[in-house]
């Protein structure tokens, strides 16, 4: 699965850290296990939201204070939500766009 | 002296060499905390420590601007700019599970508030600082011809129906006691200075004159509160909070300025940065608070 953040972490683009955890099948790298835990809450949510298998492609946009307005993408299909979380990584915010 | 805000490590003055092999040492390993705190304050970037030497050396410059600009500029950034703290994004519209939350958890803040006032005036003889702080006091605790900032508190909480013992009864969250834990350690250890940078900075979140230093947000939307639907004992707390706070911010912040060049400077960045490390979490528990009030779990 591929996000719009092609620098470094998979949730904040941050090139810190060397931490890496099995999201999808895939190897991903993020800047820490906080990162890690929210984007895979991330994806599990979006998951038993939509009702889809996998998830080919995440965008987001924003930041740990904002939140983040993200699009997923299985296939041709696409939903949008708004992502926010409290320091510890814990959601704090999740709704549908 | 220069402070890990994390873990409290101390080194020597302006060695932001030893700083940063210590936030790169952690780095390496993924520790969030101060992964998180890199790139939230310094850059996202992964430099090399020399690189990052140099960026730690910027960040506490204060550029000829002095030190109550600074923490300013600081307090801004992390709360009230472009970036602001999600407590303050919840603020710009009435939510009464929020104030219920914020009306819990501040009651464990103004009871260490006292505490560290009281510390300041302890440890000093300067005369304007220990009237300041009692004056600080009075007001959070008495009130002067009308109702203590604590008091109107506890009257909104219970406007919610929130009874006032079971408030005192409540252990904090987690965020809030470990903010406790940290401002009580400032108040023990640090000269009185510190402990006044440490304290008196937080009560920027609610200052109504940081426009034209750059705050892109109020502490909360004044219309959206200023409405019928809006109980009244929010509406008194909250209005008295913005008065008290307006003036107490940053008359504190010119008098940290004004002794501030007999004392260590850095230390006294330091403790603030140590300060609003906590403060960040401590408003999230507001947010916590309410959460767990909407669903009953309180």
């Amino acid at each position: 699965m591929k996000t719009n953040n092609t620098e470094g972490c998979a949730l904040c683009d941050a090139t810190w850290g060397e931490y890496y955890r099995e999201i999808e099948g895939e190897k991903t790298f993020f800047c820490c296990n906080i990162c890690a835990d929210i984007f895979e809450n991330m994806v599990k949510t979006v998951k038993k939201e939509t009702g889809w298998n996998k998830i080919d492609y995440l965008e987001l946009n924003g930041n740990y204070s904002k939140g983040r307005i993200c699009m997923a993408k299985s296939g041709d299909k696409e939903f949008k939500y708004y992502y926010r979380t409290y320091g510890d990584g814990r959601l704090m915010e999740f709704k549908k766009l | 002296m220069a402070i890990c805000p994390i873990c409290n490590i101390k080194f020597d003055n302006n060695d932001f060499t030893s700083l940063s092999e210590h936030f790169i040492d952690k780095a390496n390993s993924s520790e969030p905390l101060h992964v998180m705190w890199l790139n939230r304050n310094i850059t996202k970037t992964k430099v090399d420590k020399s690189k990052l030497g140099l960026a730690f050396k910027n960040f506490y410059d204060l550029n000829t601007a002095g030190l109550k600009l600074w923490i300013i500029n600081r307090f801004i950034k992390d709360y009230r700019g472009e970036n602001p703290h999600p407590f303050i994004i919840k603020m710009q519209e009435y939510n009464p599970y929020i104030m219920e939350g914020y009306a819990v958890e501040h009651y464990f803040f103004l009871k260490q508030w006292v505490r560290s006032c009281s510390a300041i005036i302890s440890k000093t003889d300067y005369a304007d600082i220990q009237n300041y702080e009692m004056e600080n006091m009075i007001t959070e605790y008495f009130g002067k011809n009308k109702k203590a900032h604590i008091e109107l508190l506890l009257e909104m909480a219970e406007g919610y129906g929130i009874d006032r013992n079971k408030i005192m009864k409540t252990t904090p969250l987690k965020n809030t006691e470990n903010a406790i834990k940290r401002w009580r350690e400032i108040a023990e250890k640090n000269q009185w200075i510190e402990i006044m940078a440490a304290m008196h900075s937080l009560e920027l979140i609610a200052n109504r004159a940081l426009r034209p230093y750059g705050a892109r947000y109020d502490y909360f939307n004044y219309d959206a509160f200023d409405s019928r639907n809006v109980p009244d004992g929010v509406r008194a707390f909250l209005m008295e909070g913005y008065r008290s706070d307006e003036a107490h911010s940053m008359a504190a912040l010119e008098l940290i300025e004004k002794y501030s060049k007999n004392y260590n400077v850095q230390d006294i960045q330091d403790t603030y940065l140590a300060s609003t490390y906590v403060f960040y979490n401590y408003l999230e528990a507001r947010i916590e608070r309410g959460e767990m009030i909407e669903n009953k779990q309180y």
